[in-house]
């Protein structure tokens, strides 16, 4: 799944555990780039922001980086963070509802205060900000992508079943108004979001730049002929996306080209060829993990990874590239890594959420409040 | 200690307090894991195993936190079914194994585990479950061994923490109290449930020691942390009525009978009450109490012989009844504080 219980720490602390984030133009008014951070797996509707975890964005500018199979980006220094946290919650007066009261400051010192669950949000010049339960964007047949590592084979169906429908989670929706909050810089930025601790020594407990990252390309472990038993996620997600450490770089490439090589193996062909060292030519290119967008393209439902693509293929990009709510980002991800996005789609048969996003704000559809009726349980093995 | 979420690179040890989450927030959210968990298994597209055996650990969870019996007995009830339909996997005998362990069934609860291990499951979980069961039942030389080996891979929160509740048991106080103070100092989460469970068993270890002002800080700490942690509150409430601040015990130990059903707190209430004079109020307890010792004791007679017996021997009076249940409770697990209630109770 995207980015849920991406390692031992997120699955210990959910408030924490980022699944999810997107990235896109705004439909709605297309001078604003909007920014969502999901959090909280499996979130029951009554779920609220930790206060003690600073949900942020971090925005630089991004360059296409020249030739090679390097990083496809070269990301500028001058940063922009987006800093989102949350009160702990109060009784409301009258009903004893608990009300949660959030604030969202940006690189120029505007502070946007909002209520959480308001559909509104708060705004302030140049920003809009919503935070609340919603229902998962994500769709994904996760189970099928399970038994496709665990078989070796493509195990994927025409129709597949998303292991989210119906599920909800804690979103952080950011409209930003492009020249007030991000000046002249640009068009392209990356986006990393990320949940770090709010004491005076800051420790990153989750961050995100692009979906199925750390369950794809870190968790399976078998393929691994380095470090067959290490738990490389926590570790990975600790690291500063903009600036990984060198201490487990080494780890990190060694079982991203491994899994890598096992996505490519899937289809028969080898679409792309390990160097004489066993580096896969992407893993430099999805180190680089975060979520590139152009703000001079207007809105597209399905630009995942078409700035990374062109750029593999030396063509200019076309669209605003990003992530967009409803865009299916996982068969494009997959596709890309089978076939090198040449040959046929690969598909896990879901193409939609389960209420797919709106094009206006806050984007994300109502949190399933009436999930369909309880019925036996149908346990399946794991 | 379940949940830790600790890791830490080796050597980056930080000290001092870190901001976690209130504790009225984390029990909120803590509640809303439950809710989504329990949908997505009862109505969800594809429920594995896995899910199944998270919400029984966090209905486990609340249980533990709120002092409630009846999620312990729900979360068992649920492991035994996942077992008896599912008897090929391993996951499900892992399940039943930590829900029999937290009712005392020690030995059954090794046997889940020694089959979950055939089935598949990973040694290591399996081991780590093998330690605390161990721990739990006086066999400390095995559970040392794996915490120690734990702690030399990785010496971070978790198997700092066991390592701390291991000696502080074996009545090595002063490794206990710095191996506490290390493990607190390598809390790297934002859940306050971890360090609120390890400031119970640190002031446990003062209490057992005697020094109820140490004890007391611990207990504060774990309240401050987790204002609704049943068994800190109840330790606390202990050490209030020792240090002779009954006042605050007994309102504690109201609030406490009303948000739990673990007859541990109107036992502990009525005999705060006898000790100030209300002996009207401490009969009416002590007679609650009882019916619901009775009652569970009759349920989980592993789980709750231990306190039933220290109840009858004390404001429940009837010694004859706390042999019998200290005799079965050292049957389960022959701890030194087992031994000693038997001495105790044959003492009349």
């Amino acid at each position: 799944m995207s980015d849920h219980a991406s390692g031992p720490r997120a699955f210990a602390d959910p408030v924490a555990d980022i699944t999810d984030m997107f990235v896109f133009p705004s439909p709605e008014e297309p001078s604003t780039l909007v920014l969502v951070m999901d959090v909280f797996p499996f979130a029951g509707t009554s779920a609220l922001f930790s206060d003690a975890v600073d949900y942020r964005f971090r925005v630089r500018p991004a360059a296409i980086a020249l030739g090679g199979t390097g990083p496809a980006f070269a990301f500028g220094e001058k940063e922009q963070v987006f800093s989102c946290r949350f009160a702990a919650p109060s009784e409301r007066d009258g009903d004893g509802a608990l009300s949660q009261v959030g604030s969202c400051t940006t690189p120029n010192g505007t502070r946007v205060s909002f209520q959480v669950n308001d559909e509104q949000g708060g705004r302030a010049d140049g920003i809009r900000v919503f935070a609340g339960v919603r229902m998962d964007p994500f769709f994904f047949d996760g189970v099928k992508a399970l038994q496709t590592i665990i078989t070796r084979k493509l195990a994927f169906e025409v129709r597949g079943t998303s292991t989210m429908f119906h599920q909800n989670v804690l979103s952080i929706v950011a409209q930003l108004d492009v020249p007030t909050m991000l000046g002249v810089e640009g068009p392209m930025f990356a986006v990393v979001g990320e949940t770090i601790t709010t004491g005076s020594l800051r420790a990153r407990l989750e961050r995100y730049g692009r979906p199925e990252v750390k369950n794809f390309l870190l968790l399976p472990k078998d393929f691994d002929v380095v470090n067959r038993d290490i738990e490389l996620r926590d570790l990975y997600n600790q690291e500063d996306a903009f600036q990984l450490s060198a201490a487990y770089g080494s780890a990190y490439r060694a079982r991203m080209s491994a899994n890598l090589a096992f996505w490519d193996s899937l289809d028969g062909n080898t679409d792309w060829p390990l160097d004489e060292h066993g580096a896969h030519p992407l893993t430099e290119f999805l180190l680089a993990d975060a979520m590139v967008v152009d703000v001079s393209k207007p809105y597209a439902e399905d630009s995942y990874l078409e700035i990374e693509r062109t750029v593999l293929r030396g063509v200019p990009h076309l669209s605003c590239g990003g992530r967009s709510l409803n865009d299916d980002a996982i068969d494009t991800f997959m596709t890309l890594l089978v076939n090198g996005g040449e040959g046929p789609r690969v598909s896990d048969g879901v193409d939609q959420a389960t209420v797919p996003a709106s094009r206006m704000f806050p984007y994300l559809s109502s949190p399933e409040r009436n999930p369909p009726a309880p019925k036996a349980p149908a346990i399946v093995a794991r | 200690m379940a949940r830790c979420g600790n890791a830490t690179p080796a050597g980056d040890a930080r000290g001092g307090e870190q901001p976690v989450t209130a504790g009225f927030l984390a029990m909120v959210n803590l509640q809303a894991q439950i809710d989504g968990r329990e949908r997505y298994v009862t109505s969800g597209p594809r429920p594995a195993v896995s899910d199944e055996a998270e919400l029984i650990e966090l209905v486990a969870m609340r249980g533990h936190i709120l002092g409630r019996i009846v999620d312990y007995e729900w979360a068992l009830c649920r492991a035994e079914q996942l077992a008896s339909n599912l008897p090929a996997n391993d996951v499900a005998f892992l399940a039943r194994a930590r829900a029999r362990g937290r009712m005392h069934r020690f030995n059954e609860a090794l046997e889940d585990l020694d089959r979950a291990q055939r089935l598949g499951s990973d040694p290591s979980v399996v081991n780590a479950e093998r330690a605390g069961i161990f721990q739990a039942t006086g066999r400390y030389e095995p559970a040392l061994a794996f915490y120690e080996a734990a702690a030399e891979r990785r010496a971070d929160f978790c198997p700092v923490a066991a390592l701390a509740t291991l000696y502080a048991e074996r009545g090595d106080i002063l490794a206990a109290e710095r191996l506490f103070r290390q493990s607190r100092d390598r809390y790297r989460g934002v859940s306050p449930f971890p360090p609120a469970q390890l400031e119970l068993q640190w002031g446990r270890m003062w209490q057992g020691q005697g020094n109820l002002h140490r004890a007391l800080t611990r207990f504060q700490a774990a309240v401050r942390l987790v204002p609704a942690y049943a068994p800190a509150e109840g330790h606390l409430a202990e050490v209030e009525a020792a240090l002779g601040d009954g006042g605050t015990a007994i309102a504690r130990l109201f609030r406490l009978t009303a948000s739990s059903d673990d007859p541990e707190y109107p036992a502990a209430l009525a005999r705060t009450l006898n000790e100030v004079g209300r002996l009207e109020e401490a009969v009416g307890w002590r007679d609650k109490a009882a019916v619901r010792y009775d009652e569970v004791v009759a349920r989980h007679p592993e789980a709750f012989a231990d306190h039933a017996a220290e109840f009858w021997l004390g404001i429940g009076g009837d010694p004859h009844r706390a042999l019998q249940l200290a005799t079965l409770n050292i049957g389960v697990r022959h701890t030194a504080r087992a031994r000693e209630l038997v001495v105790r109770a044959s003492a009349y």
